[in-house]
């Protein structure tokens, strides 16, 4: 039975299809295209039309990066604030509106978050796992290393197991809610038709927005110590 | 469902490609906007208090300028007062003096007046005395030693009458 075949019997389709011997799943990949332009869109609205006193789309955006930016600040410092701000909000915004997406009506075209995705999740924090090393080699040099055997020596197992498993278990927290939450909508819907699957897709957008925010929460936890280690 | 595959790569490349273009095309000019505004806000901010110190320090300035301006009217009234004080001390003893004076002067020529007197008297007593001598014994009594013996005999009479 070939990927294809047994993805036909799930209730999510991935619509994996198969380059060159390499397997991508179409719809995870149409879905993440999708969320990438409306952040753009976004993103661009709010910045296309530049004030220094701001007005409309430009001051909810504003309001929301301060937002982050005094997360960022107050767990990284202005350092890494202002290295990571891009990175952090495009991180939030994509996972926020990818989220979303699979709770947006199917009319025509059918709408699944490309966080459901277990590679999009993996493909989000392994990135930041890696980014944590990236800027604590940038940072420390070999010295970041270090942080391994502290507070002492017999730590290094269990820190070696915190960095590999965080990333899987970011990805699985964001990946689990997300598909769990349109499963059920999809289960919800055959059901009962009306206002019970209304209110699941409610509650949906909220936990959209709230693993979202501990996706970036985390990941900005993660690449703290990186920063503080470089201000004692 | 659990099925780890290319997607993932693919992903990563989706999430540095948004990051890139965001980066490039927006948070650049954001970020320029948030900072410039912020550095609006820290200059503004600068400028006031710089206001304010200005304004403090000229008010400073004027407290000062009148307290001086105080000290120095007390110490102008005060001068005037003594130049006063003194200007009446000098008027009164100036006129003790020359009431002194005047006393002094007019004792003194008084005293000339009645010496004068005295011996204006003595001078008509010594002739009258004399010319009544004369008259009654009957004879010149014109030798300086009568004229001796009757001034002795007057000044006898004009000091016991003292």
């Amino acid at each position: 039975m070939g990927a294809a075949d047994q993805a036909s019997n799930e209730i999510i389709h991935y619509l994996p299809t198969v380059f060159q011997g390499v397997t991508i799943n179409m719809q995870t990949m149409y879905m993440s295209w999708a969320t990438m332009i409306i952040v753009i869109l976004i993103v661009a609205a709010a910045t296309s039309k530049r004030d220094l006193v701001p007005s409309g789309v430009q001051n909810i955006v504003e309001m929301f990066i301060e937002w982050l930016g005094g997360l960022m600040e107050s767990n990284m410092g202005v350092e890494g604030r202002r290295l990571l701000t891009p990175f952090i909000i495009t991180l939030f915004l994509y996972i926020f509106v990818g989220n979303e997406m699979g709770m947006l009506p199917n009319f025509g075209i059918h709408f699944t978050s490309p966080t459901n995705d277990i590679n999009v999740a993996l493909g989000l924090s392994i990135p930041v796992a890696l980014l944590v090393y990236v800027i604590g080699i940038a940072k420390q040099g070999p010295a970041y290393f270090k942080h391994f055997i502290k507070p002492f020596a017999v730590f290094l197992p269990l820190n070696i197991l915190e960095d590999l498993v965080r990333p899987v278990t970011m990805a699985a927290r964001l990946f689990g809610n997300i598909l769990a939450g349109e499963i059920l909508l999809i289960v919800l819907n055959k059901l009962t038709p009306w206002i019970i699957p209304d209110l699941w897709i409610g509650f949906s957008l909220i936990i959209g927005f709230l693993q979202a925010f501990i996706f970036t929460m985390l990941t900005i936890v993660a690449l703290s110590p990186v920063f503080k280690a470089l201000h004692n | 469902m659990v099925n780890i595959n290319a997607t993932l790569i693919a992903q990563i490349l989706n999430f540095i490609v948004l990051l890139a273009v965001l980066a490039k095309f927006c948070y650049k000019p954001l970020l320029k906007v948030l900072d410039d505004r912020r550095n609006h806000i820290i200059k503004d901010l600068d400028s006031a208090e710089q206001t304010r110190l200005e304004a403090e320090s000229l008010k400073a300035q004027y407290a000062k300028q009148l307290a001086d301006a105080r000290e120095e009217a007390t110490a102008i009234v005060d001068k005037a007062n003594k130049v006063g004080q003194k200007l009446h001390d000098d008027l009164v003893a100036q006129a003790q003096a020359e009431k002194e004076q005047m006393l002094k002067n007019a004792t003194e020529h008084i005293e000339q007046e009645k010496q004068q007197a005295l011996l204006d008297v003595r001078t008509q007593v010594v002739t009258l005395a004399t010319q009544i001598a004369g008259k009654i014994v009957d004879q010149k009594l014109n030798g300086p030693e009568d004229q001796a013996l009757i001034a002795k005999t007057a000044d006898t009479v004009l000091d016991a009458n003292k």
